[in-house]
């Protein structure tokens, strides 16, 4: 079935059997791969977009459920220049990645929580990332990669430089 | 040493702008036109006999375009190392649920799971065995008949040749034996003041990697296979390809560009896996991806072997540690694997980083029908440090001292000897990690008020420590090199290759690091490459925490040549001697104010045909290891550290909240700041993870938990902060005085948490995770057998229990 959204800010048409999963419809019809598959169970969060500004598992979507409504994914958070924006420059900077698999998801999770929380505090930080799993970092960069954009955000120093 | 430029200093991970932006490629992510998606049929059942197994009917079911059983390949697909007990499709036998045994490529998933369906499949149930103790005992079903009869047949008197240790030579299920050996510990015991006497166990562990095993196979024009692959170690994955294929020369193994993460555990299911996808390439003519759900990666990958432990150590009264005695049983699953090796270095390691006066430690590998077990961070050490840092403590608390001055008083210094006869003497510091740990974690203080908190206090704090050592890279398993290769690329870059990967870790910066330093250039001057087996060295496997001692090594020596092209280059352009030309960062002086810049001396290169390339080979001194006497030198040096953690336990549910966790290791030189801290951080809550929840379910061989919401691992919600810090005691043949630090990170975390468990409520817990259950009544009601320590405890635990 013919399946019409808005992806990324753009509007989107893709015709897939009415059973598939968002998380298919991305990366096997239109070769978004960044959003990644970990468990298809709603667990690891490896598949988080963005739908109508908030966080879901797009492994937990059917495809007609995204009609009419607005998806943005990993491919869909970028920098004013196409590179990558502040939050994703302080991930680089704090060291929030290791093999990079949960990143895409992770990017996705502290995007809608910094548009939630202008100040997220950092139990708020851990809370919003709890449903997404990383086995490389122990996720203490990632927390310190959200509080530095914050910080930066808020026009404050942050922690400058690289971890 | 002249001052360092760029190792050492914040630096950020070279391939992290494509993670971040989500455009780096996994093996997940490759799709090439006309692909065929494969399935694997697995064993519903832990022990049978195939009777029957027909794959004719599933290529007439429409879609299917290839089927393949262990017929197809060369020796059933008999493969295997260190012992060749394995099949990358079952012959004659099932010996685990989840074993492989036919698999089909069509064009469809439906297609695929049709094809499966359609197979003719009979199996002739075997009884089955998943205690290590019972599948010892006369008359338990025998896994492994081939083996046990050759082993039945080989001659048992005489000495055990060393070289032996990689053939089985056990009994029935008893694949191998492995033993530490000095003086008579037995004896020492009888005459200790203090002597303790204690079970522990530890259960399967799952690594838990977030990309699942998976490989694309494509066929190419000479009738061969390439295979893009995500696995640690191409080479093998290689040679194993070529061995059961039966296509030398034909066959290429390209790594993706990306892994999502391994931590041990992306090897032999991986290489099945490659198999499994070339052979139905080959069949079919198409490329064919084979991937693995979460549910059947959990099912039918191998885990961390669980391992039941039985320790006695002695010690004066003032607290001396005098003998050790320590016999272990490793659940060795369906397969060797690498048990063998995982064992081997739990032997090593089994008494910690202590001088004794004697120690013996025994450690049994042993077939059952529970999965299978192999690699996983740690490799064996995670295991044995799980139970013999907690002794340590016991033995501490009976002997009335602090389990820091404990650990102080009888740690290993320079000039020590192991309990196996190797003199330690060089890059020791473990007396400064637990002495750096101390203050860091304000340890005095906390464990006084601590140890005064009322009895009836039902939220309650501890703080616990543990020490330890692990062995660098392969020690005496085997040749331990690496040969890298570094050359112009395009851009003006330098290419630097490997055959090691980068799965997480961090190792493709690390190189780059070192070929900055040496060259004197900017990290931006080189690029990292993916391995691919037709193009780089092989490196030996990626394993070990090896990278960076042995592929830093090949990259400083490739990049000490290169730079002599560079100034012989430069002189050439400058017309002066090579002595005469002095290196600032990108330009080259020469006398009179002649100066070449780097992109100069490229240009110039090319036109004039001078191979700006170099490479090199470093191999690690060689050693010896008696597996027959249990004596030697099995690793040239040892990682050291001390974790200290701190929790808050509730009485009343269970509930364990780990505050903070101070770490600090001797690394040898920190090479990539943020890199290491990762491994740090990382590995520790891989640590706290097998500490408090991670436990792979095995009931009758059936795992019960095979995803991520029943098998649970650490959440940022159960993080404490951790506080990193490294001590540098230089490694004299470590690139820059490095040693090794992925594995290491973890091997103390999770008895540094059960130690603090204990010093928050009196509760020792011998058997890990220590989960809400057991921190609650003190066992697990899901235990079949109870948790009280069946070989005898030590008098004051005996209460408690």
């Amino acid at each position: 079935m013919e399946i019409r959204f808005t992806l990324n800010g753009k509007p989107t048409v893709v015709d897939v059997p009415p059973d598939t999963t968002l998380l298919h419809l991305l990366r096997d019809y239109l070769d978004l791969t960044g959003t990644k598959c970990g468990c298809e169970i709603g667990e690891c969060g490896a598949c988080s977009v963005i739908l109508d500004g908030e966080v879901v598992n797009s492994c937990l979507v059917l495809a007609p459920q995204v009609e009419g409504r607005q998806v943005i994914t990993i491919e869909g958070i970028r920098g004013p220049d196409g590179g990558p924006n502040d939050l994703q420059e302080a991930f680089i900077e704090a060291g929030a990645i290791q093999c990079g698999f949960c990143t895409p998801g992770m990017v996705v999770a502290a995007t809608v929580l910094l548009r939630k929380h202008g100040y997220p505090t950092r139990e708020q930080i851990v809370e919003g990332i709890s449903g997404n799993l990383c086995r490389c970092t122990g996720y203490q960069q990632i927390v310190e990669a959200i509080q530095m954009t914050v910080l930066r955000r808020a026009g404050l120093p942050g922690k400058e430089g690289l971890a | 040493m002249s001052e360092l430029k760029s190792l050492g200093k914040p630096t950020r991970r070279v391939d992290a702008l494509e993670k971040v932006l989500g455009t780096a490629r996994y093996t997940h992510d490759l799709k090439i036109p006309g692909m065929l998606v494969a399935k694997v049929l697995r064993s519903p059942v832990p022990h049978a006999e195939i009777v029957k197994l027909d794959v004719t009917p599933a290529l007439k079911v429409p879609g299917v375009v290839a089927a393949i059983t262990s017929e197809d390949f060369v020796d059933h697909s008999n493969w295997g190392f260190p012992v060749k007990d394995d099949y990358m499709l079952a012959y004659k036998k099932v010996r685990y649920v989840g074993d492989p045994i036919a698999a089909v490529a069509a064009e469809t998933e439906d297609a695929a799971e049709a094809g499966l369906r359609a197979i003719v499949l009979e199996l002739k149930e075997l009884p089955a065995v998943f205690d290590v103790h019972e599948a010892l005992q006369p008359g338990a079903p025998i896994l492994h008949e081939e083996l046990a009869k050759a082993e039945a047949e080989e001659p048992t008197s005489g000495e055990l040749e060393d070289a032996e240790f990689i053939e089985v030579h056990g009994k029935g299920n008893l694949s191998e034996t492995l033993i530490v050996r000095q003086g008579d510990p037995l004896a020492k015991l009888a005459e200790c003041d203090v002597v303790l006497d204690a079970a522990y166990s530890v259960p399967h562990q799952e690594h838990a990697y977030l990309e699942t095993e998976a490989a694309l196979a494509v066929p190419t024009a000479d009738g061969g296979v390439t295979v893009y692959v995500g696995d640690q170690s191409p080479f093998i994955t290689l040679s194993n390809l070529v061995m059961t294929l039966g296509m030398p020369g034909k066959v290429r193994v390209i790594q993706s560009p990306h892994i999502g993460g391994a931590f041990g555990g992306k090897s032999d299911m991986v290489y099945e896996t490659a198999a499994q996808a070339a052979m139905l390439a080959i069949k079919s003519g198409r490329p064919v991806k084979l991937v693995t759900s979460r549910e059947e990666s959990m099912v039918a990958s191998y885990k961390r072997d669980a391992m039941e432990m039985h320790y006695r150590l002695g010690a004066t009264k003032d607290g001396r540690l005098r003998a050790a005695k320590i016999e272990c049983w490793a659940d060795s699953g369906a397969y060797a694997s690498m048990t063998p090796f995982t064992s081997w270095r739990a032997t090593i390691h089994a008494m910690g980083p202590y001088r004794y006066e004697d120690c013996h430690v025994d450690i049994s590998c042993v077939y059952t029908n529970n999965g299978y077990s192999g690699a996983f961070r740690g490799f064996g050490n995670t295991e044995v440090t799980a139970a013999s840092e907690q002794a340590i403590d016991e033995l501490a608390e009976m002997c009335g001292m602090d389990p820091m001055d404990f650990r102080l008083k009888n740690c290993v210094e320079l000039g020590d000897t192991l309990p196996f006869g190797q003199k330690l003497e060089y890059s020791v510091g473990l007396k400064q990690c637990l002495e750096r740990v101390r203050k860091i974690s304000d340890w005095d203080r906390k464990r006084a008020e601590y140890s005064r908190q009322p009895a009836n206090q039902e939220v309650r704090r501890g703080i616990g420590v543990a020490s330890f050592f692990h062995g660098i890279s392969l020690g005496a398993e085997g040749l331990d090199f690496a040969e890298h290769t570094i050359r112009l690329g395009e851009g003006n870059k330098f290419e630097i290759l490997t055959g090691l990967t980068d799965y997480g870790q961090g190792s493709r910066t690390v190189f780059c690091l070192i070929a900055a330093e040496v060259l004197g250039l900017p990290v931006e001057r080189f690029q990292w490459m993916p391995c691919d087996t037709d193009v780089v060295h092989e490196c030996g496997p990626t394993v070990a925490s090896r990278s960076t001692i042995l592929g830093g090594n090949a990259t400083r020596l490739a990049a000490m040549r290169l730079l002599t092209q560079l100034y012989e280059t430069a002189a050439m352009m400058m017309g002066c001697m090579v002595p005469e030309v002095r290196q600032e960062g990108e330009v080259f002086h020469g006398p009179g104010g002649r100066r070449v810049s780097l992109d100069e001396i490229i240009t110039y290169a090319r036109t004039h045909h001078i191979p700006l390339s170099a490479k090199a080979r470093w191999e690690m001194p060689r050693i010896h290891w008696s597996f027959a006497q249990g004596r030697g030198v099995p690793y040239v040096a040892y990682h050291f550290g001390a974790q200290v953690a701190e929790v808050e336990v509730d009485r009343r549910t269970g509930v364990t909240k780990v505050l903070n966790i101070y770490a600090v290791h001797d690394v040898g030189k920190v090479v990539f700041p943020q890199g290491i801290r990762g491994q740090i951080i990382g590995g520790i809550s891989q640590g706290l993870g097998y500490a408090l929840m991670e436990r792979v379910e095995f009931d009758k061989g059936y795992i019960q938990n095979p995803n991520f919401d029943t098998y649970l691992i650490p959440t940022a919600a159960d993080m404490p902060i951790v506080t990193v810090e490294f001590v540098e005691s230089e490694l004299p043949f470590g690139p820059f005085g490095a040693k090794n630090v992925a594995e290491p990170s973890m091997v103390p975390t999770a008895p540094a948490i059960l130690n603090a468990i204990y010093h928050a409520t009196g509760r020792r817990i011998r058997h890990l995770p220590a989960n809400l259950e057991r921190v609650l009544l003190g066992y697990d009601l899901k235990d079949t057998v109870t948790t009280v320590c069946q070989i005898g405890v030590c008098e004051r635990a005996k209460c408690e229990l």
